[in-house]
């Protein structure tokens, strides 16, 4: 919701808090006040994402002893000119510095302050945050956060509308949107935190949380937070499946990062890593038919493995926060990471740093190799093994997917402008040509995913879009035929099934995996010349159907 | 083309610049420095096309340099770095392109 524009906010230190007060409604004031209620005097107090200081210089007044971090230098510049009375007695320290690495000793602190901050860290770099601060508390230390949540029931609704608006409006200024604090919640008990005072605000999108630290195992380390196991057979993630492939290029469906098991595995198991797409976690678990191993699905923000490595949600980073949040260096005696195969476009072994625990391997592109890579450890792969081929049935799900994109995102508006227009005409017999255009992006597009093949006389996908859109006027065309058997018909509508074919064509580009970025990048100029002139001939050709349908001389 | 390659180069002036210009000069995307590599045969492991392949020699050379979709894997893991192409950051999806292409137009993103 609002939280999501702080990003905008944040490059402007000077009008941040009175921006994001009115952002907010007022309920970051109160959430300030609140906190401060919370906290005594003579304690030593350290707050991560201090932003331009305010709240540090009000617990400094209150008679504590504060170091505020924040990642923000400018934030950082800021609060020590604005509030630089209060630094001269050595109450209060305004420090550059992050969560990841906390600049005060382990069980040095007896309060940790954080507002706002969670909703800028992913799910792992909350259980890296919330380990670090129970490091650096005292034994009965607490941390107080303040956060924005997904609230139930009814305000669930009104805050996705309203977060999806923000989200929108942060997508036109080039900017990314803050993550949603999903699952935190699971996170609290089982590393080590007990939860205390809690307060809500506008029905529990704005709750500040007083967590009390506790000592689960006596070993005086936090413990680890391992997501509950996910069930892959059955009913329910059969329709997850479905859920998948049917919005496949627009949604991400992610599950918990963490480690996750395959069979009993033990300290012997090998390690195999993932993204974190439903998908991708239902398929591997399926083709590893329960053997014994643990696998481990990195934050890929609910993506597959090689869109993920192509667009930097599967490299060096989420593997490196995945080894430090979960327990995966101490679950098996095994030294070596599996990785899949197409990670590599993202993931760089030599950029590793030197003390990385782990040596790491590829294993083949298709999860259905996966088992007889793990019995025979080939050290050269089979060209099966390896090799991306763009098989039958992957262009058939593929189909699928780009099908229910184009219908989602390109021809949803233009279908329904067209019904609107025709129930204005009154003439039912449009309404039939419309359920025939609607038959033709999908004939198009199983035209595209099984004659795909045909089409590797070039590279060039402009090429292969005009190749199918003349495929198409000859097959569509006799289709139509048995319809209407009319020319006049037929005049009218080819470029209609040209320019659909054409554009499908296009648009299927990112499937193929054998598309080179550079080269569709250097076609898409000249693809949107060609497009603009076929949409403005088929607009054309479109008006005149209409008239043609009005006086029904052709029906 | 390669007009607005350079063009496009000129505004980042960073080592890869180098690496641009001799691929562009040979006329080609992709190719292995001999003399760097120890052919340890993790690009042909690694490439989903099966680009690398083992010359007489025991190293490793790209056959159909053509077919390279320059996804960077055998470079960002190559262990000698004996591998010259430039990567080109995003995927093959026309829609990736689009706003790739839309948002070149409005500033050099080549941080």
């Amino acid at each position: 919701m609002a939280v999501a524009y702080m990003r905008k906010l944040e490059e402007e230190p000077e009008t941040y808090d009175s921006k994001f007060s009115s952002l907010t409604k007022g309920v970051n004031v109160n959430v300030h006040d609140w906190v401060l209620d919370q906290i005594q005097s003579d304690q030593s107090i350290l707050e991560i994402g201090s932003g331009t200081g305010s709240l540090a210089s009000k617990m400094v007044s209150k008679g504590n002893i504060v170091v505020a971090i924040d990642n923000n230098i400018q934030m950082i510049n800021y609060a020590k000119q604005k509030y630089s009375d209060n630094l001269e007695n050595g109450a209060l320290l305004y420090r550059l510095g992050s969560f990841t690495d906390l600049p005060v000793e382990d069980r040095s602190l007896d309060l940790i302050v954080s507002t706002f901050l969670l909703s800028e860290i992913r799910p792992l770099e909350q259980q890296i945050f919330l380990r670090n601060v129970w490091k650096a508390l005292k034994p009965k230390g607490r941390l107080i956060l303040a956060a924005e949540f997904v609230p139930s029931g009814f305000w669930k609704v009104s805050f996705k509308i309203r977060r999806w608006w923000f989200k929108k409006k942060l997508h036109r200024l080039r900017l990314k949107s803050t993550f949603l604090v999903k699952w935190f919640f699971n996170y609290i008990e089982p590393i080590g935190f007990k939860i205390g005072n809690q307060k809500k605000w506008k029905h529990g999108s704005i709750q500040a949380i007083e967590l009390l630290k506790i000592n689960n195992n006596g070993e005086d380390e936090p413990d680890y937070y391992r997501p509950k196991t996910k069930k892959f057979k059955g009913l329910v993630s059969q329709l997850r499946i479905y859920r998948c492939l049917f919005t496949g290029q627009i949604d991400r469906v992610p599950i918990e990062p963490g480690i996750y098991k395959s069979g009993n595995p033990g300290s012997n198991s090998p390690i195999i890593v993932t993204a974190n797409y439903e998908y991708t976690y239902i398929k591997l678990m399926r083709d590893l038919q329960c053997i014994d191993a643990w696998v481990l699905c990195l934050d890929s923000n609910g993506i597959n493995v090689w869109c993920a490595a192509r667009g930097d949600d599967f490299g060096n980073k989420q593997l490196l926060e995945a080894i430090e949040a979960t327990d995966v260096r101490v679950v098996s005696e095994k030294k070596t990471l599996i990785l899949p195969q197409l990670s590599a476009g993202g993931v760089a072994i030599p950029q590793l740093p030197e003390k990385f625990p782990f040596k790491v391997k590829y294993g083949p592109v298709w999860s259905k190799d996966l088992n007889q890579f793990l019995s025979e450890r080939p050290v050269r792969k089979p060209d099966s093994m390896k090799l991306a081929k763009f098989t039958l049935l992957h262009r058939i799900r593929a189909g699928i997917t780009h099908t229910t994109f184009l219908f989602r995102k390109i021809f949803l508006i233009p279908i329904i402008a067209i019904l609107l227009s025709f129930i204005a005409l009154n003439n039912v017999a449009i309404i039939w040509w419309l359920g025939e255009l609607v038959l033709w992006i999908v004939l198009s597009n199983v035209i595209i995913s099984i004659f795909f093949p045909l089409s590797k006389f070039t590279r060039k996908f402009i090429a292969k879009a005009v190749f199918f859109g003349c495929f198409s006027i000859f097959f569509i065309g006799a289709i139509s035929w048995i319809f209407h058997s009319s020319y006049l018909y037929l005049l009218l509508n080819f470029a209609i099934y040209f320019w659909i074919t054409f554009f499908s064509t296009m648009s299927f580009s990112g499937y193929t995996m054998s598309t080179s970025p550079k080269e569709i990048q250097a076609e898409y100029p000249f693809f949107r010349k060609i497009n603009l002139t076929l949409i403005i001939l088929v607009v054309i050709l479109l008006g005149i159907n209409i008239i043609f349908f009005m006086l029904n001389i052709i029906n | 083309m390669k007009m607005t390659e350079s063009n496009q180069n000129s505004c980042c002036s960073d080592g890869t610049d180098t690496v641009q210009n001799i691929l562009n000069v040979l006329d080609i995307r992709i190719l292995i420095n001999e003399p760097l590599c120890t052919g340890c045969g993790l690009c042909a492991e690694i490439c989903p096309f099966g680009l690398p392949k083992p010359s007489d020699n025991g190293k490793y050379e790209i056959k159909n340099p053509e077919l390279c979709t320059e996804c960077s894997a055998c470079q960002r893991n190559c262990p000698t770095h004996a591998i010259i192409m430039k990567e080109h950051v995003g995927c093959g999806c026309l829609w990736d392109s689009r706003q790739r292409v839309k948002s070149k137009g409005n500033s050099c993103n080549c941080s």
